[in-house]
């Protein structure tokens, strides 16, 4: 499920959004998980629920820092319950391993732009997302509706990231000429390879040219996004479905 | 109503033939209260008049307060006027007729919903039959009165009498009761209600103090009488020595009378002492009643601003999330409160700039405040404790169903307590975080546009736009808009007629009145779209 290359994730905090995110991780699929913890009692719980590989230390003392394996391709995300101890420790991991990417959790508006500061390349802000959804409530209830269509229990509509396979009949396409509409699918955006994975709107006006490799962004109904990934495989679009 | 006749004449016949007359008129006095309590228009019209008259919510009675102190304010023009010109005819007829007949017409019309005479009338009589008692309307109908004379000697009823009076031309002296309408203004504005009531407040200290005073002035007054009353050409009566000693305590002093022997002024020496010894203390009891009372004077004015809008939030928590959720809009255009039961929260939010108050939203009363008949009321419930979130939604929507409640649950397992509680949103932010922060681990491209759609950033927003019965969109079908030109996508159609969502519509669909369509695209493009789409309408 991990797109492209990917090395271990390193959990540092397996407290009330540690337990949520390695579990998500685990439900996932994901086996390389190494969790970090300072306190014992939720280092106990760690391994109680299943979390074998899980160490318990001090996260303030860099000497222990070092002594962690951390891989190249390592993601080391930040999940402290204390705030100020998720910042020291963006700061410490950010010295010792400046190539790693950082992920943290802030559950404030002031936490996230220190923890920015301190040189997190993402920060997750822990009610952004769910004060989007209040504005929607309140204002959109239309786009309320269809968002929660994604994260309701029969997940109505699901993105998808589609990898153009090699001899499909999308290669060489330019995007404004494929159809998406007919395999009921919507495309949002691309991840440009060339730019360093980083992730384009459809709407900022998006000219470019697929190639095998490349990869698309869909949302849509399950069915229709599994329809359209084994479609795309063919050398020659069908005619019509 | 057989029923009661049947009754009625069982009495009859147990009575004597020279009753045979007032039996009648009670008779008729009976049929007559049992139908009218039976009457829903009566129950209505009753229901009505209560409402404009005394229920500060209703927004007619704004009306209604307008034009009586329009005609107390104008009353007491004319009375001034007429001290030094001849009033015009027309000015006359206004002042005794009209106003003195409204103020007449609003005076019965208070006495009549002061108490429920019919209603308790019929079930004095329903109770002596159901005990199978004799039935007296005598009693029954002095029970009745009895209350109307209570609320007739309440001071605002008369003052609202005596309001009446001026009407009177005969006697000139009534002419002065005319301030007595420049009183009834107390019922018809707040601040001053307010004042008198934090002022009551204070009774008990003020009451002393009033004594404390009398007791002063006339020890004075009875002194100076006693020590000059012979000597003094000033002071030839007791009237005199209170009129002298009232004057030299208040600190006033005209001079117009002063003592003349030593005595007597070492006597005024003291009371001017005591004078302003108590006219502090007055001053500090009324000052530190205010002081008391602003917090919650300030919080009722909030309140009241609140009640009169259509339609307003109620937030209680001011936490990370409801910071967050402020800071989802540019400007707030829209009505809400704060509550919080901590006040540190409370203070951080008002120097925040936000309105907010200190109160305990789990408790009914707090909640029933609000007008929940009138405005359509959301409560946010965002405190950090799952138990007071969900006591505060079943508080709200025990108060009336009517009320949204958009909650926020900590936990997965909890969200059917908030269903079964009757919340109308649930909200995760932990889970919601926590799976985001997952999805940033395992697809980190993906990641930013899963982020920028949830949380609604400008480079990809979702928005609806209404099919208005003038716009561009009207009749139109898909195909026939140039969704590339304006860079957007379109993500669905709500046919509202079916009521139903279209997911990916259909080049064909077409667009009708009051269908939403939902889109995606950069906050500028759609904007500008909006803009485009709406433009012969707005």
């Amino acid at each position: 499920m991990i797109d492209g290359k990917h090395g271990g994730v390193i959990l540092f905090g397996y407290g009330k959004f540690g337990r949520n995110v390695a579990q998500t991780l685990k439900r996932e699929g994901i086996e390389s998980i190494l969790l970090i913890e300072s306190d014992r009692e939720n280092y106990s719980k760690a391994l109680q629920d299943g979390f074998s590989n899980a160490k318990l230390m001090d996260i303030t003392d860099d000497a222990n820092l070092e002594k962690i394996a951390v891989a190249e391709d390592d993601q080391l995300v930040c999940l402290m319950d204390d705030d100020h101890l998720n910042v020291f420790l963006v700061l410490s991991l950010k010295a010792l391993y400046p190539h790693n990417n950082v992920l943290a959790l802030s559950d404030s508006i002031h936490a996230t732009s220190k923890l920015k500061m301190a040189g997190a390349n993402k920060v997750i802000d822990l009610y952004s997302v769910s004060a989007n959804r209040i504005y929607n409530i309140l204002r959109k209830p239309i786009t309320t509706h269809f968002l929660d269509g994604f994260t309701n229990s029969n997940h109505e509509y699901s993105f998808r990231e589609i990898h153009i396979p090699e001899n499909s009949f999308l290669h060489e396409k330019r995007l404004e000429d494929i159809d998406f509409r007919r395999y009921g699918i919507i495309f949002i955006g691309m991840i440009d390879v060339e730019l360093g994975n980083s992730f384009i709107f459809v709407t900022t006006g998006l000219e470019h040219k697929l190639d095998a490799g490349d990869v698309i962004v869909c949302i849509g109904h399950s069915e229709d996004l599994d329809r359209f990934e084994e479609i795309i495989k063919e050398p020659e679009e069908e005619c019509r479905i | 109503m057989l029923h009661i006749r049947s009754i009625l004449s069982i009495f009859g016949k147990y009575r004597e033939k020279s009753k045979k007359l007032i039996d009648s008129v009670e008779h008729r006095l009976i049929t007559w209260a049992v139908r009218l309590d039976n009457s829903q228009r009566y129950k209505e019209l009753r229901k009505r008049v209560d409402d404009i008259l005394n229920n500060p919510s209703n927004p007619k009675k704004r009306y209604l307060d307008i034009f009586i102190i329009f005609l107390i304010i104008s009353s007491v023009f004319i009375m001034i006027y007429e001290v030094k010109h001849p009033l015009p005819l027309w000015m006359d007829i206004y002042d005794i007729y009209f106003v003195s007949f409204i103020f007449l017409i609003e005076y019965i019309l208070r006495l009549w919903i002061s108490s429920d005479m019919t209603n308790e009338f019929v079930q004095e009589y329903n109770k002596a039959t159901f005990l199978g008692r004799e039935f007296r309307v005598l009693p029954a109908l002095a029970k009745g009165l009895k209350k109307k004379l209570k609320f007739m000697i309440t001071p605002a009823a008369i003052i609202d009498l005596l309001a009446i009076l001026p009407a009177y031309r005969p006697l000139r002296v009534l002419r002065i009761f005319v301030l007595f309408r420049f009183l009834k203004l107390l019922r018809y504005t707040r601040s001053i209600n307010q004042f008198v009531e934090v002022l009551s407040n204070k009774r008990f200290e003020l009451l002393t103090l009033l004594l404390l005073l009398l007791f002063v002035m006339m020890t004075g007054a009875i002194a100076i009488y006693v020590l000059e009353d012979m000597r003094n050409p000033g002071i030839n009566s007791m009237f005199d020595a209170i009129y002298w000693s009232l004057v030299t305590i208040s600190t006033v002093g005209y001079g117009d009378i002063s003592p003349v022997s030593d005595m007597g002024r070492v006597i005024a020496m003291i009371i001017i002492l005591f004078g302003i010894a108590m006219i502090s203390f007055a001053t500090s009891v009324i000052v530190s009643a205010f002081s008391e009372k602003l917090h919650t004077l300030k919080e009722e004015r909030i309140v009241d601003e609140i009640n009169k809008s259509e339609e307003f939030l109620i937030i209680c928590g001011y936490g990370q999330m409801t910071k967050m959720f402020f800071r989802q809009f540019n400007e707030i255009d829209f009505k809400y409160i704060i509550l919080d039961k901590s006040p540190e929260r409370v203070k951080e939010a008002l120097h925040d700039g936000y309105d907010a108050i200190v109160d305990d939203a789990s408790r009914h009363e707090t909640l029933a405040r609000f007008d929940t008949n009138n405005s359509r009321v959301t409560v946010m419930c965002m405190t950090h404790d799952d138990v007071e979130n969900i006591y505060i939604t079943l508080n709200a929507k025990n108060i009336s169903p009517k009320i949204k409640v958009i909650a926020r649950a900590g936990s997965e397992n909890i969200v059917n307590k908030y269903r079964r509680a009757g919340a109308d949103h649930i909200l995760l932010p932990n889970e919601t975080a926590s799976t985001m922060m997952a999805v940033a681990i395992m697809r980190p491209t993906m990641y930013k546009a899963i982020d920028a759609i949830f949380s609604g950033k400008n480079v990809a927003m979702l928005d609806e736009v209404i099919v208005h019965s003038h716009g561009h969109l009207l009749g139109k079908k898909i195909k026939d808009i140039d969704f590339k030109h304006f860079k957007l996508i379109p993500i669905g159609v709500q046919k509202q007629n079916e009521n139903r969502f279209i997911f990916n519509p259909d080049p064909e669909t077409l667009l009708e009145h009051r269908d939403v369509l939902l889109i995606i695209g950069d906050k500028r493009s759609i904007s500008y779209f909006k803009e485009i789409s709406c433009k012969d309408r707005c």
